[in-house]
């Protein structure tokens, strides 16, 4: 899923994936097959487009249009009022590469990609692996580690911000009763440590999907090479490593690129408990993108901002879709 | 995989060690949860003075101070009148879409599904701006509608790329059988395919309806003068507005959230599927 999940923070987005091979095969059989009559076909082709108009209709109207639009406020200099913005050419971009803002809110979205990519990977398998083959209570440990992925991400953002509250929250008083009362602080006013708080809050609800995609991941999983490894005398982390990861692969590059896609784009979390504060501590290109449209009127710039992050994240996406597909058409895949 | 090969692993592993390692982890996941519960339930005196301790003291009325003076009664209602509408639409258009795309031969099939797959690599923030000016010519900010529809238009391509998927794994001897039978293709479309394609519009369902009630920045950018603003919106704000009424802020947050947490917990199945489908099927 990706779901395309809400379409922020680390949610992922869902991405297309590509037909295992035995689906691509059954598609071009039947390619070949519908040399049906041409009655047949017309009616077909009559039908499907009756049946795409309206989808095709909304996607234009409220996808496409709009896409254009932005590539065109790009070029343009348009600050919301002026009904023909004069043509600045690549201007935005010139600013873009030389505006220090921007360094820095890059600067933080790879913090935010590098370690939101990894923490729920590592999270998630982790606990996947640990419910995975439990018999009692799978179904309670299922709802309870999946939860989090659910829930609206202002409800997220605010019970976060009071457990990283620097006199009562429960994360320093947690601190405070193991005797680390040195690293107590205000976890989200501090610039030094909001980032990694806000980011904490993100593993917190990414590590959700990852768990629950691993886990059903893990279930097609052959079971018989994982016990002849045990008798062979290979260790956990060699089962891991050379039986379950390799069989599991697919899955765990498809989740990869969600969560790294998401880093990109990582907007909801940040903009609510921090609004990319203090002091552009938590400043990623997704909020600076809103700030400059929305609170600077600076519409095209805002545009601009927005754009990179779209071209910065697509190639990720295309290359980390063909890897998987090659894999998929290897036979590792599910 | 067979059950007896599973059990046979399954004894192997070591119980109890495990189960608490679980359930200290699974009461860490859920603490957040428990502290919204706790702090919704307390007193107002007790949320001056000890807003975070747990469960030590136990009144309804920040949820009625939420409910009537917080508007989040109005939100409830807003929510749902957002969010259902543009569900149906894109179950029913992802369905209508995702059949012909999966099925029927058509000129320029492969365009159009590229055309809407886009929606499934562009962030929406990519062309929200732009979005709100033609809203905004459309006449369609501040608007039931203008908000359904791009509520709807944001599911679109995955609700589109679900339903193909799902679609294309159908058997083709059903369709053909019915054309056999004199069926027209619309007959087939209608009678055969779609009772099949009820579990997967089920699972799209479930997922998109909790995508619209919790997407924040639809409703906050298209619904600039507050009307029927709902429970995410709302929250945001109130959270802006009044962060030092920590009583009705955890009421408001338990509310929303409420309501996921039920459809979580009854459709939890049809929820993963979607999920999974989306995301990992090949």
């Amino acid at each position: 899923m990706s779901a395309p999940a809400p379409t922020t923070g680390l949610v992922p987005v869902p991405m297309p994936v590509s037909a295992p091979a035995a689906a691509r095969r059954r598609r071009r059989w039947r390619a070949i097959q519908s040399d049906a009559p041409r009655v047949t076909r017309r009616a077909q082709s009559r039908l499907g487009i009756m049946l795409v108009a309206p989808l095709m209709l909304m996607v234009t109207v409220f996808l496409l249009v709009p896409i254009a639009n932005a590539v065109y406020y790009v070029f343009v200099d348009f600050n919301g009022i002026n009904p023909s913005p004069p043509w600045i050419g690549f201007s935005n971009f010139t600013e873009l590469a030389q505006d220090d803002k921007v360094w820095a809110a890059f600067k933080n979205n790879v913090i935010w990609i590098v370690i939101g990519t990894i923490a729920p990977l590592a999270v998630g398998l982790l606990i996947a692996m640990l419910v995975w083959n439990v018999q009692r209570g799978n179904v309670w440990y299922r709802l309870a580690f999946f939860i989090p992925y659910v829930l609206p991400q202002v409800a997220v953002g605010v019970v976060w911000g009071w457990i990283y509250e620097p006199s009562r929250g429960w994360l320093n008083r947690a601190l405070e009763l193991v005797g680390l009362d040195v690293i107590t602080t205000g976890w989200l006013g501090n610039p030094d440590t909001a980032l990694y708080a806000v980011l904490g809050t993100a593993i917190w609800v990414a590590s959700a999907f990852v768990f629950i995609i691993f886990l059903s991941a893990l279930r097609n999983v052959d079971l018989d090479l994982l016990d002849a490894s045990r008798l062979d005398g290979a260790n956990a982390a060699q089962r891991l490593r050379y039986i379950i990861l390799p069989q599991i692969m697919p899955v765990f590059l498809m989740v990869t690129t969600i969560t790294l896609v998401g880093g990109f784009s990582v907007f909801d979390i940040i903009f609510v408990m921090t609004g990319g504060g203090p002091a552009g501590a938590t400043e990623v290109l997704g909020t600076y993108a809103y700030s400059s449209a929305f609170q600077l009127n600076r519409i095209s710039y805002g545009t601009t901002l927005a754009m990179l992050i779209t071209v910065l994240a697509i190639p990720f996406a295309i290359w980390l879709n063909r890897l998987q597909r090659r894999l998929s058409l290897q036979g590792t895949g599910a | 995989m067979t059950s007896t090969a599973q059990r046979d692993v399954r004894q192997r592993v070591r119980g109890p060690g495990k189960h608490v390692l679980l359930i200290v982890l699974s009461a860490l996941t859920l603490f957040p949860l428990v502290l919204t519960v706790s702090t919704a339930l307390k007193t107002s005196q007790d949320v001056k003075v000890n807003p975070f301790g747990l469960f030590s003291s136990f009144s309804t009325e920040n949820i009625v101070t939420a409910w009537t003076e917080g508007s989040f009664g109005d939100y409830v209602l807003n929510s749902f009148l957002l969010a259902v509408p543009s569900t149906l639409l894109v179950v029913v258009l992802s369905t209508m879409g995702g059949y012909a795309f999966a099925r029927l031969p058509f000129p320029g099939r492969s365009m159009a599904f590229y055309l809407v797959v886009v929606g499934l690599l562009v962030p929406f923030f990519t062309y929200m701006i732009p979005l709100y000016f033609q809203l905004r010519s459309m006449g369609l900010l501040d608007s039931l509608l203008g908000v359904n529809l791009v509520l709807a238009s944001t599911g679109l391509s995955f609700g589109t790329f679900f339903m193909r998927a799902f679609f294309s794994d159908l058997p083709t001897e059903l369709e053909q059988a019915a054309r056999i039978d004199g069926a027209s293709e619309w007959q087939i479309f209608r009678r055969v395919m779609l009772p099949l394609a009820s579990s997967g519009a089920g699972a799209l369902a479930v997922f998109t309806f909790l995508q619209n009630w919790n997407n924040l920045l639809v409703p906050l950018l298209y619904l600039p003068g507050g009307d029927y603003r709902p429970l995410t919106t709302g929250l945001y704000l109130f959270l802006g507005g009044r962060s030092i009424d920590i009583g009705p802020l955890a009421a408001g947050t338990l509310i929303t959230i409420l309501p996921v947490i039920v459809l979580f917990l009854v459709m939890q199945k049809q929820l993963t599927q979607g999920l999974l489908s989306g995301a990992v099927k090949g």
